[in-house]
């Protein structure tokens, strides 16, 4: 039942997330989104992802609400309560196809590798730290390039 | 297994509904997250439902990846706002015509 009401909700805010007019609600919706993805990747047994997902969401949803406020100009007219109400409904309506087709939690089929186990014998760590590297690298180049374009003027 | 798919891809396609109609910078960023999120969402519950944790030790290097892009994305937003003043973009794309036509 619980996995209903999250997949339901998901799917609502995610409407929101797009049709609100307001930037600061818009993120407010966006925020309720990473929250419900996060319930259910706990529920599916995916507990460290779903860790990393809320630890990402904090960062991004804090970044988004100063620049949702740099960049918004207040809108003249404000959304109307039947507008919201209407997004609603058809965000309850889209989530229809997913609640009624029997969710059932996959963690439920089992697991045959453990995360420490995939992170460490089956060098997984390996790819995520050339991952940071490769990051880390490509920043280093972009603040490089800015320092040079900075110097040139 | 399928329903997860279903909700993933709902979610793809409210993203890309907004990608394509939003003329907001911030709501065609929204955009790109909740199709960022819906791909992650199947991938999760896939690599759950087959039992294979590799799966999701891969996806948090999707996050960070996923960080960094958004990132990005959010100061060229910024940059784009303050340079023409608006975060419409069909006003910039008039902006960037005009100059265009009077070089």
């Amino acid at each position: 039942m619980i996995l209903e009401i999250l997949s339901a909700g998901l799917i609502i805010s995610v409407c929101l997330a797009i049709f609100l007019d307001e930037a600061v609600y818009a993120v407010s919706a966006l925020a309720a989104a990473f929250f419900f993805t996060s319930f259910l990747y706990v529920l599916s047994g995916a507990i460290f992802v779903a860790i990393f997902q809320f630890a990402v969401g904090v960062g991004t949803l804090a970044i988004l609400f100063l620049s949702g406020e740099m960049l918004s100009e207040k809108p003249d007219k404000k959304t109307s309560l039947g507008k919201s109400l209407m997004v609603v409904t058809a965000g309850a309506l889209l989530s229809f196809p997913a609640v009624f087709l029997s969710l059932s939690s996959p963690a439920t089929v089992g697991s045959d590798i453990q995360f420490g186990e995939a992170l460490w014998n089956l060098r997984a760590v390996d790819v995520v730290l050339q991952g940071l590297v490769i990051m880390t690298v490509a920043l280093g180049t972009a603040i490089i390039l800015y320092e040079k374009k900075k110097g040139e003027k | 297994m399928m329903d997860f798919v279903i909700l993933s891809l709902t979610m793809i396609a409210i993203g890309i509904y907004g990608l394509l109609t939003k003329r907001h910078l911030l709501k065609v960023f929204i955009s790109v997250e909740l199709i960022t999120m819906g791909a992650t969402l199947n991938f999760v519950m896939l690599a759950s439902s087959l039992g294979k944790n590799l799966g999701q030790a891969f996806l948090i290097l999707a996050f960070s990846t996923d960080t960094a892009v958004s990132g990005v994305i959010l100061a060229l937003l910024v940059i784009a706002c303050k340079k023409y003043g608006t975060s419409d973009i069909g006003e910039i794309m008039k902006m960037e015509q005009e100059k265009e036509a009077e070089i």
